[in-house]
C-alpha cells in the first residue's frame, strides 16, 4: 500500500502540469459558459483565424444576461424567431423538470433493481451466471442507432412512445446494465467471511444484505449513481426519438435552437447548456466525499 | 451478574476446564460429528469425519492446509451443509438447522469484522440481532471490552486498530453472546510471532475463565499441543487419530501423525523385518535392533516386511563412554542454532536424520565432524510402510 503523503507533497512543477491538463479539459466548458454571457453581435464577431486571435476575441465582450432571459421568456425555443417581439414564457421549465424527473427516477430505479440483482449475481450465482451478465450488456455494446428500429417498434406497439413511463423504462433498462456490472464488482470485493460472521451473529439473509453488505458498498452506489446520472442526463438520441412535446428533455430541446429561421442562436444554446450543467455539478459535488472514499477496507488482510 | 470481571476471576479459581460458575453463561455442551462428508464439485473436502467433543473441552483439530479443517468447522457452524453425516449438538441433531439458531460463535481466520461499524458496534452487533435491551448491551460491551483490553478502542473503526486489537475484537464479538460452543478457525495465522505467543496463553486463560466448549482448528502443531486438551489429527478429510498431546507425541498411531507432531519431526529410517530366532529383528541401514515395544506384535508379520523405524531427534544422544544401547556413527552435515538448543542435520551413510542438542554441547560437533550416536530401543517407533500404521 502506498504511503499517504501530505497535500502539496508532489511539488509546484507537477501541480502546475496537472493544472494545465485540467485546464485543457475544462476549456470547452469554459468557452460555452462565456458564450452564454455574450450578446449576438459579440458571438458573431468571434474570429478563429489563429489561437491567439480566438482567445482574444472570445474574452472581449460586454456581459449580458439576455440569453438567460431568452431561455425563459421568448415566443418558443422550438420556433425561435416567430413572434420574437412578444415576451411569452417558453417551455424550458417543463423540459428542465422532465430532464430532472426522467433522469432522476430512472437512475434511482436502476440503482435499486440493479443493486439487488448484482448482490444476487455476486452471492447466489445462477446456472449460467456469466451468460446472463453478458446478455445484460449486449444492448450497450452497439451504437444506439443499431437498436433504434426494434426499440421504436416495441414502443409503438406498447403505446409507450412519447409517454413518461416509456422513456423512464428505457433509461432504467440502459442504466441497469451498467449498474449491475458496477455493483456486482463492488459486492465481489467484500469478504464473504464478514457475511458468514453476521449469519452466525444471528442475522437473517435480509439483514445480512441491509445491515452488512449495503453499508459497505455505499461509496460504490454513489459512484454508480453519478455515472448513470451523467449518461442519462446527456442522452440525446432516444430522447429525440421517443419523447413528445410534453415529455421532451433538454438535449432534444437544445437541438431545436440550432435550426430556426434566423439561423443558429448560439447565445441561447450556450445559456441552456450553462443551466443544464448545474444539476449534475450539484449532485457530483454533494456526493464527492462518497466518490473519493473508494471501496477498499482495512480489516481484511489478503 | 453484577461484575463480569469479578465473576470471571471467581470462575478462574474454580477447577480448570470444566463447567464454570459464571452466571449467565449457558451450560456448556458436547458436540458429536458422525461421518461428515462434503465435496465441492470434483474436490472432496471431507470423507467421513467422526468426532466426539466433550462438554467444556478445549479440542484442537490439527491438519495441514487443504485437509478439511475449515470445511469441518463450517459444517458444524451451519455455513456449509454436509453432503452426508450428522452434526449432533447437545444431544440434538442440528444438521439441517440454519446458522442463526445454532447458538455457536466463530472467530474467523480473517477476523471478519464489520468494517463499516465502530468496534463498539462490532461487539454490540450480536446482542442487537438478539434484541437485547440497550442498557444491557452497553453493560456487556463494557465488560467484554475491559476483559479483552479494548476499552480505549471502542469508538474507532476496525481498520484503524492493530492486528492484535482486531483479533481481540473478533474474540469479543464471538464471546459476547455467551455461545455454548466457540469455533476458532486458525485465529493466530494473521498475527506476528510475538503476538501469536501471547495470544496462545490468552486463549487458555479465556477457556479456563469461561468454561465454554472450544473447538480450535490449526495447521500448527505447536498451537495444537500447547492449547488443546485433546487433539484430533485430520488428513485428507478423515480424522486419523484423537488423543491428548502426550498420547499423540508418545504413541502416534501412524507415520503421518508421527512426523506431524514434534519439532523437529521424527526421524524415519528405512527398515526391514527379519523373523527367526527368539524375537523379531529389525534391519536398519547401520545394523540390527531388537527388543523394542514393537517386538511382540511384529511376530505376526513375515520376514522382509518393509518398515519405517522412527526415532525422535531428542532420543538420539552422542555416546559418552560405553554405549548403553544400539549405536552408529553419523556425520554432521548442517547445524541450525536456535539459541538454547541446536539442531544438527546428520548423514549416516545414505540416511538423513536430525538430532537436537543443548547449545553448548553442540559446539563440540562442528559441520563435517563425526558423531557416535546411540538410542534407547524402548523409545523407538515402528510403522508398516504399506499402511503407515504403528506397530506396538
Amino acid at each position: 500500500m502506498a504511503q499517504r503523503r501530505a497535500i502539496g507533497h508532489a511539488g509546484w512543477g507537477r501541480t502546475i502540469a496537472a493544472a494545465i491538463v485540467a485546464a485543457i479539459y475544462f476549456l470547452p466548458v469554459l468557452i460555452i459558459i462565456m458564450y452564454a454571457f455574450q450578446g449576438r453581435n459579440d458571438i458573431l464577431s468571434i474570429s478563429a483565424r489563429s489561437l491567439g486571435d480566438y482567445l482574444e476575441s472570445i474574452f472581449s465582450f460586454t456581459p449580458t444576461l439576455s440569453n438567460f432571459e431568452n431561455v425563459f421568456f421568448r415566443a418558443n425555443i422550438i420556433q425561435a424567431g416567430e413572434g420574437a417581439a412578444q415576451a411569452t414564457e417558453t417551455d424550458f421549465p417543463l423540459y428542465f423538470l422532465n430532464s430532472v424527473g426522467i433522469a432522476g427516477i430512472s437512475v434511482i430505479l436502476a440503482l435499486v433493481i440493479g443493486t439487488l440483482a448484482a448482490y444476487g449475481f455476486a452471492r447466489f450465482p445462477l446456472r449460467g451466471n456469466d451468460t446472463y451478465m453478458f446478455i445484460i450488456l449486449t444492448t450497450r455494446m452497439l451504437p444506439p442507432i443499431v437498436v433504434t428500429i426494434p426499440i421504436f417498434i416495441m414502443f409503438q406497439v406498447t403505446g409507450l412512445a412519447g409517454e413518461y413511463p416509456g422513456i423512464i423504462a428505457l433509461y432504467t433498462a440502459f442504466n441497469l446494465a451498467f449498474t449491475v456490472w458496477m455493483m456486482k464488482s463492488f459486492f465481489e470485493e467484500l469478504s464473504p467471511d464478514v457475511e458468514d460472521a453476521a449469519r452466525m451473529d444471528g442475522s437473517s439473509e435480509t439483514r445480512v444484505f441491509f445491515k452488512i453488505c449495503l453499508p459497505q458498498v455505499k461509496a460504490g452506489m454513489a459512484a454508480t449513481a453519478v455515472f448513470g446520472l451523467i449518461l442519462t442526463w446527456n442522452e440525446l438520441f432516444f430522447a429525440l426519438l421517443l419523447t413528445s412535446n410534453e415529455t421532451r428533455t433538454i438535449p432534444p430541446a437544445m437541438v431545436r435552437t440550432l435550426g430556426g429561421e434566423v439561423g443558429a442562436d448560439y447565445g441561447l444554446l450556450a445559456a441552456i447548456v450553462t443551466l443544464f450543467l448545474v444539476p449534475v455539478l450539484v449532485v457530483t459535488f454533494v456526493l464527492q466525499n462518497q466518490l473519493l472514499r473508494g471501496v477498499t477496507f482495512g480489516t481484511i488482510k489478503k | 451478574m453484577k461484575n463480569f470481571g469479578r465473576a470471571i476471576a471467581q470462575a478462574a479459581n474454580e477447577t480448570a476446564g470444566t463447567r464454570s460458575g459464571l452466571a449467565g453463561w449457558g451450560s456448556v455442551t458436547d458436540l458429536r460429528l458422525r461421518g461428515l462428508a462434503k465435496s465441492f464439485g470434483r474436490v472432496t473436502a471431507l470423507r467421513g469425519v467422526t468426532l466426539d467433543i466433550e462438554a467444556g473441552e478445549f479440542f484442537a483439530i490439527l491438519g495441514p492446509s487443504a485437509s478439511g479443517k475449515t470445511t469441518t468447522l463450517r459444517c458444524i457452524a451451519g455455513i456449509e451443509t454436509p453432503d452426508e453425516g450428522r452434526v449432533i449438538f447437545d444431544g440434538r441433531d442440528v444438521t439441517d438447522e440454519p446458522v442463526q439458531s445454532r447458538q455457536m460463535a466463530m472467530v474467523f481466520q480473517t477476523f471478519a469484522l464489520y468494517p463499516h461499524l465502530s468496534i463498539y458496534d462490532n461487539l454490540a452487533y450480536p446482542l442487537r440481532e438478539a434484541k437485547v435491551d440497550p442498557a444491557e448491551i452497553a453493560r456487556r460491551v463494557g465488560e467484554v471490552a475491559e476483559m479483552l483490553r479494548l476499552t480505549h478502542t471502542l469508538q474507532r473503526k476496525p481498520s484503524t486498530a492493530s492486528g492484535g486489537e482486531q483479533q481481540r475484537v473478533a474474540i469479543g464479538r464471538a464471546l459476547i453472546r455467551r455461545p455454548r460452543l466457540l469455533l476458532l478457525d486458525e485465529p493466530l495465522t494473521n498475527l506476528d510471532a510475538k503476538l501469536r505467543h501471547d495470544t496462545r496463553a490468552e486463549f487458555k486463560r479465556l477457556h479456563r475463565e469461561i468454561g465454554a466448549t472450544m473447538l480450535y482448528v490449526t495447521p500448527d502443531q505447536l498451537e495444537a499441543l500447547s492449547m488443546g486438551q485433546r487433539i484430533g489429527v485430520l488428513r485428507d478429510g478423515r480424522i486419523v487419530q484423537v488423543g491428548t498431546p502426550a498420547e499423540l507425541y508418545r504413541a502416534p498411531g501412524d507415520d503421518y501423525v508421527a512426523t506431524m507432531i514434534g519439532d523437529p519431526p521424527m526421524n524415519m529410517l528405512q527398515a526391514r523385518l527379519k523373523v527367526g530366532g527368539d524375537s523379531p529383528v529389525i534391519e536398519l541401514p547401520f545394523g540390527e535392533v531388537s527388543g523394542g515395544p514393537w517386538s511382540r506384535p511384529l511376530s505376526a508379520f513375515s520376514s522382509g516386511e518393509p518398515l519405517w523405524f522412527g526415532i525422535r531427534p531428542h532420543d538420539l544422544k552422542p555416546v559418552s563412554g560405553d554405549p548403553i544401547g544400539p549405536n552408529f556413527r553419523a556425520k554432521v552435515h548442517l547445524t541450525e542454532p536456535l539459541g538454547d538448543v541446536t539442531i544438527l542435520d546428520m548423514e549416516a551413510g545414505a540416511t538423513a536424520l536430525k538430532i537436537v542438542l543443548p547449545e553448548e554441547e553442540a559446539l563440540a560437533y562442528p559441520v563435517g565432524s563425526e558423531v557416535h550416536l546411540q538410542f534407547d530401543v524402548r523409545h523407538t517407533h515402528v510403522f508398516a510402510q504399506q499402511t503407515g500404521t504403528a506397530i506396538r
